[in-house]
């Protein structure tokens, strides 16, 4: 696809005018720029001073500071952004530690999973806290993002509400992930645990089969202590996976409670909300409608109920206590 | 996905480069261009947190320098002012311009002249000036289509605008696509003929250096057609999805409006049918209306077996599965309801209006011949009280096309009745249309009955029978196609502009329709495509067309033709 880049034309024909242009206002624009230069270390106070000898026209805006001296040399600067973007940027920080966090998961189910000597106590704990601390991450991340919400309908409402679907779908994304690899390791747990029943029943049968071979009394009783010691095992070992299967379907009940909530911020795919059209339009009907409401508030409110009630209620307050006064002064 | 991922990488590019936080300022006309290929989703994942119009974002003052504005517009004159009017006061922390069509050098004179702050970053030229509504069908929704119809004389200026427009959005094309192409236009239409001329002088003399792309050892055919030549298709009533919907209901930008429908929820009022996200309406478009009613029903039957799994949830593990698919299950619910929401309008539609025996007539109109059995038919619906106004319009129109010089008594009988039946019928609309569009004003053969080959074809089609009485008619798009696919378009009726020529096949030709396309022509287009014979078709046209868009043209266009002639 061909592509044509004027920026160089453009460039040049800045240049080329903006020297016609400054030998008009050279004066102020370079004790102005003098001003700039020295405070350029400054705070926004100065800033905003030299900002409006350069343009008198601009009005002051205390939220936001920019650079408007600085700009003329060539080098554009961003604004400051508004407080709630550094709420959104926690949050992002948060979802890129759950990602990391989620990697490391991974490895650790697959390690559980394997066989081992060892009773893998180790790896159970080390999973549990991996999966508490994403868990964790997530509800934090979910909560803050409500934080996010906007009420108002200006441009900086829209720009909140979109970073909050953007994030929104991200969290759910991940928690998403979470559940999938929580459920595969379920399910392999499961299979772990029939395995080793069976594994202890082959085990059983094949020493119920020795037994037959060897002599009866005494032999009958050492074997039924092996079989014991042995169903004492398995059981332990059941009981402790049935406590990991309750942990990690507890934590799918928690995502799904995410899931939940977050599902209302999310933009169905595919559908209307999607359509950046049919958003711009909203937006302008949205504006017109808030308006409309507030008028229709404000109208209501005079004409309320409430406010005649009260009146009324105030007016015969005075008459009774004029009607007392006279009372009082007639006998 | 030709057109579709050609405008997908300009926007991709548009934003890859610019990292932080950025809004996305569009024109009118640049919203329905991006709004088709790109959806808020993904704009939100490449950071692009805020979408305005450009006349809007005039209107507000608040200052939001932590974002970097990433304006793409069209190159007119109105934007540009308002442009210079942002410069001037900048609200934004970076300004990134985009036009989607060639700039003029005094327009960058003028932008220059106004960016005193030096906010901008770059000025680039990204030719995405059409609306890519399918992957082979491109339209750029000219809102007065009609002065087409008009001579020269009548309004220069607004034709001038009309060719300016065309020649922008093909040359944008072209860029797109990276190709220059030989020229061909329809030998009867002038303005098809001016529209060629244009073209040619921007790709080989004013813009020869843009154009100058790696040749090919076959360049590509723009053949530039006039809607008139084919005047029966847009009046013809449709039975194939996609087409169907846009005759019956509207689709704009593919969006299909049902807020006229009562009773609708919330989030069904208005619906979007794109094939690019919509696996069902892919493999449906070009369905006729039975297959589609039969799809639906296993659609709607596979989506009862998912619901009823999902409400027999007994054990935990039911339930993790269920909340796991819930995105999946409430996606198909919305694509299912969608779909039961328009075939049940749609066969509402039929219902009401009787297009079955309407569309039956109108066919056999289009396609077969018998005067007499045709008149007879005409005049019995043109009786029938339950008929619309708008649908007996169309048979005395369709009628009139075919048998115009036929028996002018029984016509001019039609014409008559027609008028003293339809209150809102404008006088003379239908001689209107027989004067733009008559058998002396178009180029081709339209009814196949003019040279002995296509009479002996239409009879060997006549004897083999048709599987689908309804859908039995082929525009003449489909004729044009398959004489540039055997390499036989004639000369005479298509020349060539300048000292091009043609040697042998193209492997692309674009067909350009001045005064719109149908959903229909773009159905055989990608039929036409999908059987792989060697060559890649794209259309494109001014507008859509549906018979109620055809004849606001045609009654709009007949209205200023009567006051230019009475002021004359």
């Amino acid at each position: 696809m061909a592509t044509r880049n004027r920026t160089l034309i453009f460039r040049k024909y800045r240049d080329a005018l903006k020297s016609v242009r400054v030998p008009a206002s050279s004066s102020s624009a370079s004790a102005s720029s003098a001003v700039a230069g020295t405070s350029s270390g400054g705070g926004p106070v100065i800033e905003m001073v030299s900002a409006s000898l350069l343009h008198p026209n601009r009005s002051y805006a205390p939220l936001s500071t920019e650079d408007p001296g600085n700009s003329s040399k060539g080098a554009v600067t961003v604004g400051l952004p508004p407080a709630w973007v550094d709420v959104s940027e926690q949050i992002a920080a948060n979802v890129q530690r759950a990602r990391t966090k989620m990697a490391e998961l991974a490895k650790a189910h697959a390690k559980a999973l394997m066989p081992s000597f060892g009773d893998g106590k180790e790896d159970q704990r080390n999973i549990e806290a991996l999966t508490h601390e994403i868990t964790n991450l997530l509800k934090k991340s979910e909560k803050r993002l409500q934080q996010l919400s906007a009420a108002g309908r200006s441009e900086d409402s829209n720009v909140r509400k979109n970073v909050q679907r953007s994030l929104a779908t991200d969290l759910q994304n991940l928690s998403m992930e979470l559940r999938k690899k929580q459920s595969t390791y379920l399910k392999r747990l499961r299979q772990q645990k029939e395995e080793g029943q069976d594994g202890v029943d082959i085990e059983m049968n094949l020493n119920g089969n020795r037994s037959k071979a060897e002599d009866d009394d005494l032999d009958d009783m050492v074997f039924n202590e092996h079989q014991m010691a042995k169903l004492k095992r398995s059981e332990a070992f059941t009981v402790e996976r049935e406590r990991e299967i309750q942990q990690v379907v507890e934590s799918v009940n928690e995502l799904a409670q995410i899931m939940k909530d977050l599902s209302v911020l999310v933009i169905d795919q595919g559908t209307i909300v999607d359509r950046i059209d049919y958003n711009i339009q909203n937006v302008a009907t949205t504006v017109e409608e808030g308006l409309k409401q507030l008028q229709k508030a404000e109208r209501t409110q005079k004409q309320g109920g409430m406010v005649m009630c009260a009146t009324v209620l105030v007016i015969m307050c005075f008459v009774m206590l004029a009607l007392l006064i006279l009372k009082e002064i007639l006998f | 996905m030709v057109l579709v991922s050609a405008v997908r990488d300009y926007v991709n590019r548009m934003l890859q480069d610019i990292s932080g936080m950025k809004v996305l300022i569009l024109d009118s006309q640049t919203v329905s261009i991006v709004s088709v290929v790109y959806s808020q989703s993904e704009l939100l994942q490449k950071e692009v947190f805020l979408v305005e119009l450009i006349d809007s974002i005039s209107k507000s003052k608040e200052s939001m320098s932590h974002l970097k504005a990433v304006y793409f517009l069209r190159p007119t004159s109105e934007n540009i002012q308002h442009m210079r009017r942002q410069l001037s006061n900048p609200r934004f922390g970076e300004y990134h311009l985009f036009f989607s069509n060639m700039l003029k050098d005094t327009q960058i004179h003028l932008l220059a002249d106004s960016d005193e702050q030096e906010v901008v970053q770059q000025l680039q030229e990204f030719y995405a000036d059409f609306i890519a509504v399918d992957p082979y069908h491109f339209t750029l929704n000219m809102p007065s289509n009609h002065h087409y119809m008009l001579p020269a004389v009548v309004d220069p200026s607004s034709l001038q605008h009309f060719c300016d427009r065309a020649v922008d959005g093909i040359g944008a094309l072209f860029l797109a696509l990276k190709r220059r192409p030989i020229i061909r236009y329809s030998r009867t239409s002038d303005i098809a003929k001016r529209i060629a001329q244009e073209t040619a002088k921007l790709m080989y003399q004013q813009e020869s250096g843009l154009f100058d792309f790696r040749r090919m050892e076959m360049s590509p055919l723009l053949l530039i057609v006039d809607r008139r030549d084919d005047p029966v298709t847009p009046l013809l009533n449709q039975w194939t999805y996609q087409a169907m919907v846009h005759e019956l209901i509207g689709i704009q930008d593919n969006k299909v409006d049902l807020r006229s429908i009562s009773n609708l929820p919330k989030d069904q009022q208005e619906v979007v049918l794109s094939s690019e996200q919509d696996a069902f309406f892919q493999a449906n478009m070009y369905e006729n209306f039975g297959d589609i009613g039969m799809n639906i029903k296993r659609m709607v039957d596979d989506f009862q077996q998912v619901a009823k799994s999902n409400q027999n949830i007994q054990t935990i593990e039911d339930m993790a599965k269920f909340v796991d698919n819930y995105p999946e299950y409430r996606k198909m619910h919305g694509n299912v309801s969608k779909h039961v929401t328009l075939v049940t309008e749609m066969s509402k539609i039929v219902e009401e209006r009787k297009l079955m025996l309407v569309s039956e007539t109108e066919q056999e109109l289009a396609c077969n011949g018998g005067q007499v059995a045709a008149f007879e038919a005409v005049t019995n619906l043109l009786n029938n009280e339950s008929i619309s106004d708008v649908d007996r319009l169309r048979l005395v129109m369709l009628y009139a096309l075919r048998y115009e010089k036929e028996s002018p008594v029984q016509l001019m009988q039609l014409f008559n009745k027609l008028a003293s039946r339809s209150a809102k019928y404008k006088p003379g609309l239908v001689q209107f249309l027989l004067k733009q569009a008559g058998v002396d004003k178009r180029t081709s053969d339209l009814y196949g009955n003019r040279d002995l080959l296509n009479i002996a074809r239409n009879m060997a089609r006549g004897l083999k029978g048709v599987e689908n009485v309804y859908t039995q008619h082929q525009p003449l798009l489909f004729q044009t196609m398959e004489s540039i696919t055997k390499g036989r378009l004639r000369d005479v009726d298509y020349p060539c502009v300048g000292n091009h020529f043609q040697q042998g096949r193209p492997q692309e030709v674009v067909v350009f329709i001045v005064g719109g396309t149908t959903y229909e022509e773009s159905r055989f287009v990608a039929l036409q495509n999908a059987s792989n014979s060697g060559i890649r078709f794209i259309l494109g046209g001014s507008a859509v067309l549906n018979s109620k868009r055809f004849l606001k043209d045609l009654e709009e266009a007949q209205r200023i033709a009567r006051t230019s002639s009475s002021v004359v």
